[in-house]
């Protein structure tokens, strides 16, 4: 079966998709660092505005997406990892999940979540096939995670390790949202052996007048609220699981590769902790 | 895209043609000598003294629209400081190719300017989004179809003027097959599959030719259905041709029976994405659309 016919009932949409391209969006701001064409004027204003304060944020960007293809590569790789669960997908890039996955392991099967509607336009057509590694796409908020879990049991099997990628996406998630209490569900409904991979913006990586700047950016301009959060706010997230070597670590540090990515320093914390 | 028009669109006599090299090129070129001036702060006025031009010389270069003299490149680069002869060696490369004739100049007769500038973009682009609601796209169209579509067009040609236009439509689809294919994703409305263009023998190998198509890694399709009622799209078939070069915007191409609009400005570009973004949102996804043209080309009988 593929992913299509698993999912035949979203082939078509009814109704109009809510695209607003008058507020800036995460989803397009990060599209916009990585040198994507993909975002609007307010996308860029809102990145620009954000780079004046952060001047390191376009690093942080481009290395929390190299961080993905080496994270990738170590489940697939040495992990042994054949199921992903991509929760932040973001506009497709060149090294998508399941494009790393796949080169190592062609029958690894990869579902993409993601709420931003011109994700959904790209994802649909660009990342989802009926291959034998398949991938699907489902159109949910991170907060949902009761529609995340059941319809990815449609094309991973939950009985088996998978891995769960939360790429630069908790930052959307504000304390009263309970981000703990949301990644807890996910890491109980995937059994032993089974991944977690998180990257985050570190408040203790950026100093106090840059976070007020930030957040006054994010209030005025962006839809989503930003959150910035210290290592060991981040580490709790892993709380149940043995993270791999080197830890929690700046996200250029994490198993870098000989000469493969650009040099600078990210304001961003990130780890890959394995279930017990 | 509309078909009788492009590779279609008649001559028009004694008309003054511009021709047209490859236009990506010259942008690029032009917004480079445009950075450079900038950063040097010189003004137009200046820097068209310096080539014994006038500010709208300037002006014409640093947006593309006119050829380039390698004398005028070389003396812009002294006059903005660019001594490093490895750098000035690569903008001069660069104002060279921008004067290389292509291929489909040999059809120059045939095929009006507006269209040979779609055709440098096209060669260039590294993706193509497109929007039909007409025809099929060109990329790939059968001969027995574009041979139809063209016909549509040209009533009185001679046959030899009708293989011309057809021969240019199949030898863009050499585009297909290089070895960096652009990446070509259409949105096609259903309209497009039931339409009998050529008779339902020549639609049935055309839809054939879709799934066919499809199959490649860099061509995606996605079907509209009648079942979505009205959608974004209603203004009519356009096209966005992207470039890899970061600094080089995107390109919306709309074509009209007797001539084409390019619209490069963000305002506008915006707006064609939003759409174009929409009508792959609901569209339906590719392996649904393979599924559908199955489907279409039982019912062609």
């Amino acid at each position: 079966m593929t992913s299509h016919e698993a999912s035949a009932p979203r082939d078509a949409r009814t109704g109009p998709l809510p695209f607003d391209t008058s507020v800036a969006h995460q989803a397009r701001i990060y599209d916009y660092l990585l040198g994507g064409k993909d975002n609007y004027t307010a996308d860029r204003a809102a990145a620009e505005e954000l780079m004046q304060i952060w001047p390191e944020m376009i690093f942080t960007a481009r290395a929390n997406r190299a961080f993905l293809g080496r994270a990738v590569r170590y489940l697939a790789g040495e992990a042994g990892i054949r199921q992903f669960l991509d929760i932040g997908t973001g506009i497709p890039t060149a090294g998508n999940t399941h494009q790393v996955a796949q080169a190592i392991a062609p029958e690894s099967r990869v579902v993409y979540v993601d709420y931003d509607p011109i994700v959904l336009a790209h994802a649909r057509a660009l990342l989802i096939s009926g291959q034998a590694g398949a991938t699907d796409y489902i159109d949910a908020d991170l907060r949902d995670t009761g529609t995340i879990l059941s319809q990815a049991a449609k094309l991973l099997d939950f009985t088996q390790p998978l891995a769960v990628t939360l790429l630069a996406i908790l930052n959307a998630i504000s304390d009263s949202d309970g981000p703990y209490a949301i990644v807890a569900r996910l890491l109980d409904s995937v059994p032993p052996g089974s991944h977690l991979v998180i990257s985050h913006g570190g408040s203790d990586l950026l100093g106090r007048q840059a976070l007020d700047g930030l957040a006054d950016v994010a209030d005025r301009r962006i839809q989503q609220k930003v959150v910035y959060r210290t290592h060991e706010q981040v580490a709790r997230f892993f709380d149940g699981t043995d993270l791999v070597e080197p830890g929690l670590v700046r996200i250029e540090e994490w198993r870098p590769e000989r000469g493969a990515d650009e040099k600078g320093q990210s304001s961003g914390w990130c780890a890959v902790g394995r279930k017990r | 895209m509309n078909a009788v028009g492009p590779d279609g669109e008649s001559p028009v006599p004694g008309r003054g043609r511009v021709p047209v090299d490859a236009i990506v090129l010259r942008m690029m070129l032009g917004r480079q000598l445009r950075r450079l001036r900038e950063a040097a702060g010189i003004t137009p006025e200046e820097a068209g003294d310096k080539i014994r031009g006038s500010r709208s010389k300037i002006s014409r270069l640093e947006t593309g629209k006119t050829a380039y003299k390698i004398g005028d490149v070389a003396d812009l680069l002294s006059l903005y400081g660019v001594t490093d002869k490895q750098r000035r060696a690569e903008v001069l490369a660069m104002a060279r190719h921008a004067n290389t004739p292509d291929w489909w100049r040999k059809y120059s007769d045939i095929l009006p300017g507006w269209f040979e500038t779609y055709l440098g973009l096209e060669a260039a682009a590294s993706t193509i989004r497109s929007f039909e609601v007409q025809f099929v796209p060109a990329l790939f169209q059968t001969e027995d179809y574009a041979r139809a579509v063209t016909r549509l067009g040209h009533k009185a040609a001679p046959g030899s003027e009708i293989d011309d236009r057809v021969s240019v439509r199949l030898k863009r689809q050499a585009l297909l097959s290089r070895p960096e294919p652009p990446v070509i994703w259409s949105v096609i409305d259903e309209g497009v599959l039931r339409r009998r263009v050529g008779g339902p023998a020549v639609m049935r190998a055309q839809l054939h030719r879709l799934i066919e198509a499809a199959a490649m890694p860099h061509v995606i399709f996605q079907v509209v259905p009648f079942g979505l009622g009205a959608h974004a799209g209603a203004a009519g078939s356009f096209t966005v041709l992207r470039f890899a070069e970061q600094d080089l915007p995107d390109v919306i191409y709309i074509e009209q029976l007797t001539s084409a609009i390019y619209l490069e400005q963000r305002v506008d570009v915006e707006h064609y994405l939003e759409v174009i973004n929409q009508l792959s949102g609901e569209a339906l996804t590719p392996a649904a659309t393979v599924r559908f043209m199955e489907k279409a080309a039982e019912e062609t009988l």
